[in-house]
């Protein structure tokens, strides 16, 4: 270590010198646009989450991990609709967006604060606000991890560039909701109960500060120094001692044969 | 009779002698071979505990059975529409060779180091808490407590749109992820040096382990401004549990990132199995 520092020290001007022309190593991604949300729980779902997308044109990768929401219903993995809503404040709602004062902020009563559907956030196929509701494409259960490359409009585009967009995660428990709550009917889907689609997620969406994010971890290490180091010292060392043991069994063998 | 005795003493007398000499000449090679055993130092327990922003736990609370759902959602009358439109898939990271980052251009010529407290806030009507410094590409890093003086090579981004790491050479040096920002700026700057080579042994954060908090670390800049960071905290991170947005997110203040490997190294896959990440934040500047 101590020498490859002095190693170090002596090259550093040389390295200095040499840094602008390592710079262009792996240019990628250069065009491209990060953007991120925390989603925080809405209507006390209990669950939180990371969205990260990655724009480039008008291409664009999604990563989300979601964690701590309704895990089922009706005895199936909960289904979770979500989208990136658009064209409002670009913020989550608060409690004073319950109109009709029943605890719950249903989609509807949060939208002067999200806006409406721009991007369904769908599993396969449609992506478009049609597929808003469409629950056989929606992501399941309690927890889970959602990516998927797709291809976003102009409108949702302008709403990322210009801080309007915001990721909703629908879907709550029923049973922890009010009683005057529990027996409402969705405001979207009437054949099914409120807490089916009302926000259980929310997260604002925020150009990162990074030009790029980079996916999780790092391979900083080669493991040199993980394993046994030196084995060729300790095997030399092992066999000496052990030779030593020899040697030394028959010196006291052959006094033993000499004194009998 | 005599003569027979005396002729076994000789030969006995040398063994004696050659036995002891081996087993101290082997004693003391073991002892030489097992103190230069060099491990990473780890992040205590206690620090690498607080995991909140990723894992697979299945939400505990939340309704294994809901009770009055008078309608399976799966049997919702909601359209069905499984058809495959605009949703092309398309490689991540497709690598546009010519594109050079814009992070990467430094102002070199400039002589005169700016002044420190001017902030710089990239987000409007953001809350910034403590200093920022406009950009400048890091040129050094040195870390008085864990014996870490380095040059910084500047790192891009690889295919699989993983963070490239320096290359593993005989001169460990560490790096600054080129689409971070630069050290002082606003947001979390990423540097990663490696913990070791399989050829070359320690590297440049071989210690980082030991980091503590409170301790200082000084980076560098092209700009001729030396930008002081304190470190907050240091954490381990499962690889496959690698809280992103913790570490890559956007912050309120300059923060910077130190990360290298650490935890197990899984010989099969040739990689340590956690990540060990030094949370720092910028305290001063000063001139370099």
């Amino acid at each position: 270590m101590s020498k490859n520092k002095k190693f170090m020290f002596v090259l550093a001007p040389a390295a200095a010198i040499g840094l602008a022309l390592l710079a262009p190593a792996a240019a990628s991604a250069a065009d491209s646009t990060s953007y991120q949300a925390t989603l925080d729980a809405l209507n006390g779902s209990g669950g939180s989450g990371t969205f990260m997308i990655e724009v480039n044109g008008t291409q664009a990768t999604i990563t989300e991990h979601v964690t701590g929401l309704a895990d089922k219903f009706g005895g199936n993995a909960y289904p979770h609709v979500q989208h990136i809503h658009i064209g409002a404040k670009g913020q989550c709602p608060t409690t004073a967006a319950d109109a009709n004062k029943d605890g719950v902020i249903s989609t509807t009563e949060g939208a002067s604060f999200y806006g409406g559907i721009g991007t369904t956030l769908s599993t396969s196929g449609d992506t478009s606000p049609a597929a808003g509701l469409t629950l056989t494409v929606a992501p399941t259960g309690g927890s889970f991890d959602y990516s998927r490359t797709t291809t976003l409009d102009s409108k949702t585009l302008d709403a990322l560039k210009g801080g309007t967009a915001v990721v909703v995660v629908h879907g709550l428990d029923p049973a922890t909701l009010s009683g005057t709550a529990q027996g409402e009917k969705s405001d979207l889907v009437p054949a099914l109960p409120l807490a089916a689609t009302s926000p259980a997620l929310c997260g604002a969406v925020k150009a990162s500060q990074m030009t790029t994010m980079p996916n999780g971890a790092a391979g900083t290490g080669g493991g040199s120094t993980a394993g046994v180091q030196d084995e060729a010292l300790l095997g030399a060392g092992g066999a000496l001692l052990v030779a030593g043991a020899v040697a030394g069994g028959l010196a006291l063998r052959r006094r033993n044969a000499a004194t009998n | 009779m005599s003569s027979h005795e005396q002729h076994r003493r000789r030969v006995r007398i040398p063994l004696v002698a050659l036995a002891v000499l081996l087993v101290i000449v082997g004693a003391v090679a073991l002892t030489i071979g097992l103190r230069g055993q060099r491990h990473a130092p780890q992040p205590t327990a206690a620090a690498a505990v607080p995991f909140s922003t990723s894992g697979s736990t299945t939400a505990s609370s939340a309704a294994s059975s809901p009770t009055s759902s008078p309608t399976s959602p799966t049997a919702s009358p909601a359209s069905a529409t499984l058809a495959p439109s605009g949703s092309t898939t398309h490689p991540p990271g497709s690598v546009s060779p010519s594109g050079s980052a814009r992070t990467s251009s430094a102002p070199q010529k400039t002589r005169i180091a700016p002044k420190s407290t001017a902030p710089v806030p990239t987000l409007p009507a953001a809350t910034i808490t403590g200093p920022i410094l406009p950009a400048a590409a890091p040129t050094r890093l040195q870390i008085p407590s864990i014996g870490v003086d380095s040059n910084l090579l500047q790192l891009g981004i690889n295919a699989d749109r993983t963070v490239e790491v320096p290359p593993l050479s005989k001169d460990s040096r560490a790096g600054w992820y080129r689409f971070s920002p630069t050290p002082g700026q606003l947001g979390p700057s990423v540097i990663l040096g490696h913990v070791d080579s399989k050829e070359f042994g320690p590297g440049v954060f071989f210690e980082l382990g030991a980091l503590k908090p409170g301790e200082t670390l000084t980076v560098d800049r092209a700009d001729h401004t030396a930008a002081v960071f304190r470190v907050d905290r240091v954490v381990s991170y499962p690889k496959n549990r690698f809280p992103t947005l913790e570490v890559y997110g956007n912050t309120d203040h300059a923060g910077l990132r130190l990360i290298t490997c650490g935890g197990q190294f899984d010989f099969a896959a040739g990689s340590y199995e956690s990540n060990i990440v030094a949370y720092a934040s910028l305290v001063s500047s000063h001139p370099a």
